[in-house]
């Protein structure tokens, strides 16, 4: 076994760091408190190519792999978990499924826009009514000729404000439950596309959380994703791969909290010695970093799996769920090493509280990635 | 036309460092590395040229160390060099500035380069002395820590930094060595689709042997932390009096006032 990144790799993630550092480290307090993601910097990681890592150089893609994938998810999350969900949602969630579900022409059509980010991509999945149970999948479509017709509405929908490109599950028969449901690949910008809002929410503020409208979408029948009542294949699927884009996520932020709280623990002043020579910190700094090296030892294997085109299903639900918790306990004592300072936003450790607890709930909540890891244990 | 792009790794200058077991240099444990910063500024404005230039022109890379300079080589190669010589070396850090250049010059005497390009200087040993004695070893014309750089013709015309701020412009003929120095570019990020084509350059290893035929001329004898600072310069005496010296001093100490 080497638990060593590779050269090239390596080279990846100091060019990620230094951009981040530069780029976004800056501005991520800007980004939630606006709540949005200037365009400027949506152009500069396109450029970049953060928005095509692991998708082929034939599609516009930089033709990484999935650990390239991870890295820049995580590097970018260390500063911003706005700007690192954008990636990850955008990446998985929509160039993904395209590239592995899509026909040549599919691919050839869409991926290359997606990759440049001349469109941002996004999941439709998520209803009012159907979370974590995604066979009470309630929109639905019919036939009409060249075209299918979409109707119903869609919620949570990461990058949906962008109105770019999106992969939508929708059903044709809503008693055949999950068997019932279809994936087409949409374009946002199309008539009978109603943004409902964009949600206010606690953390990750900068990202678009939409929930949308459908009346009459009219979809051309090539932009069918896959068979017809093959869509939950292409959703678990799909999901599989975004959790290893959360993981990383999580664990950018549990790093970036980790990171200010061992300096603060350093230069922090108490009773005539620095913070960090008292064992009570000690100890904090130790399971905080524990946890953070686990989250990406197992992060980084499902990562591998991915790439090795091995079974990844445990591992992805694993590191989900581990580096989520991860993140939400580093924050939290990030916050309590900082003490009062902690509680103000100017020392940016609550932001990445506040960011990290969504990790725990998207993408799979947290019960359901340990009802998948338990079904796999015991089948 | 041909170019070269001398690049040195060296840690990350907030490691901590520590004596080495002779207690001659920094022992390398622990220590994160990454490429020269002047160096960048120097593959930075080699890669313009080169793309100034277009077809026809080769820039190559080259780096001397360990196994581990692969990882700044690569840093260059995705930045835009063509090419890539690794030079060997486990034991580059012992060797001094006079031997490094002589191993470049060596490498370097029979494959008609037009234009060399090196940092100002390391920033671990910070000799300032390889670039020009390359220069001198080649018999290059050579101007150092230019901040401006502008190449017709045959001609280059580069602005250098003079003490105090003050700036000159000096024009050379190739063959010619330039060493760069802050503010002669912003270097760019090396773009992950760039990352991927580096992966594709050849980068050609030679054993430091094969070009090593120079005695150090200077030895390291020590290695070591400073001593442990005081408490400051503390100032005695009326207002304006106190106002004159800041003022001297930081006229002396630093750009501030400049």
């Amino acid at each position: 076994m080497n638990f060593e990144l590779s050269q090239d790799h390596k080279v990846l993630q100091s060019a990620v760091r230094d951009f981040v550092e530069k780029e976004i480290k800056p501005i991520a307090m800007k980004i939630d408190e606006e709540h949005m993601i200037p365009d400027s910097l949506v152009t500069k990681m396109a450029e970049m190519g953060f928005l095509g890592s692991y998708l082929p150089e034939e599609y516009g893609g930089a033709g990484l792999d999935m650990l390239s994938y991870a890295i820049v998810v995580e590097e970018v999350s260390k500063a911003c978990g706005s700007s690192g969900v954008l990636i990850s949602a955008h990446t998985s969630l929509c160039s993904g499924p395209i590239y592995s579900f899509g026909t040549e022409e599919q691919k050839k059509k869409w991926l290359p826009a997606l990759n440049t980010g001349e469109k941002i991509g996004c999941f439709l999945l998520t209803e009012p009514d159907a979370g974590s149970d995604a066979g009470g999948t309630a929109t639905t479509y019919t036939r009409d000729g060249d075209h299918f017709v979409i109707n119903g509405s869609k919620t949570f929908i990461t990058n949906g404000g962008y109105l770019g490109t999106g992969v939508l599950l929708a059903s044709y028969d809503r008693s055949l439950k999950h068997k019932g449901i279809t994936a087409f690949i949409v374009d946002l910008s199309s008539p009978g596309v109603t943004i409902l809002k964009n949600e206010n929410k606690m953390g990750i503020r900068g990202s678009y959380t939409t929930a949308f409208a459908f009346d009459n979408l009219r979809v051309p029948v090539e932009n069918l994703l896959g068979l017809e009542g093959k869509g939950f294949n292409v959703a678990m699927d799909t999901l599989n791969g975004g959790r290893i884009g959360i993981a990383s996520q999580a664990l950018g932020i549990a790093e970036g909290a980790f990171e200010r709280a061992l300096a603060y623990s350093k230069e922090r002043k108490q009773f005539g010695q620095a913070i960090s020579e008292f064992q009570a910190i000690q100890f904090k700094l130790a399971d905080m970093w524990t946890s953070i090296e686990t989250s990406k030892l197992l992060t980084y294997r499902a990562a591998c799996l991915k790439d090795a085109k091995k079974s990844y299903t445990m591992e992805s639900a694993m590191c989900k769920m581990h580096a989520s918790e991860t993140a939400t306990f580093v924050t939290k004592e990030a916050i309590q090493i900082h003490g009062g300072y902690g509680y103000i936003v100017d020392y940016e450790v609550e932001r990445m509280y506040r960011d990290a607890k969504i990790t725990e709930i998207y993408e799979g909540t947290n019960e359901v990635q340990r009802v998948v890891i338990s079904k796999l244990l015991l089948s | 036309m041909k170019l070269l792009v001398c690049i040195k790794q060296v840690p990350d200058l907030e490691s901590r460092f520590k004596p080495d077991a002779a207690g001659v240099w920094y022992n390398e444990t622990d220590l994160a590395f990454r490429m020269n910063e002047y160096d960048e500024y120097a593959v930075e404005q080699a890669v313009q040229l080169r793309e100034k230039l277009g077809e026809g022109t080769e820039l190559t890379v080259l780096s001397i160390g360990p196994d581990r300079v692969v990882e700044a080589i690569k840093k260059s190669l995705a930045m835009g060099c063509d090419n890539a010589a690794h030079i060997q070396d486990q034991a580059a850090s012992a060797k001094d500035p006079w031997q490094i250049a002589s191993i470049i010059a060596a490498y370097a005497k029979d494959k008609a380069f037009d234009i060399i390009f090196t940092g100002m200087q390391s920033q671990d040993r910070g000799s300032a002395q390889v670039g020009v004695t390359i220069a001198e070893q080649l018999g290059f014309a050579c101007t150092t820590t230019i901040v401006g750089f502008d190449y017709v013709d045959g001609t280059i015309t580069a602005k250098r930094e003079l003490e105090g701020g003050i700036k000159g412009v000096v024009k050379l003929k190739t063959p010619a060595l330039v060493t760069c120095q802050l503010g002669l570019n912003v270097p760019r990020y090396p773009t992950l689709p760039n990352i991927m084509k580096a992966k594709k350059k050849e980068i050609v290893a030679i054993p430091v042997a094969d070009l090593l035929t120079e005695e150090s001329l200077t030895t390291t004898a020590s290695f070591h932390p400073p001593a442990k600072k005081g408490g400051g310069i503390v100032l005695e005496g009326d207002v304006a009096d106190l106002v004159e010296k800041v003022i001297a001093i930081l006229k002396d100490k630093t750009t501030v006032l400049r």
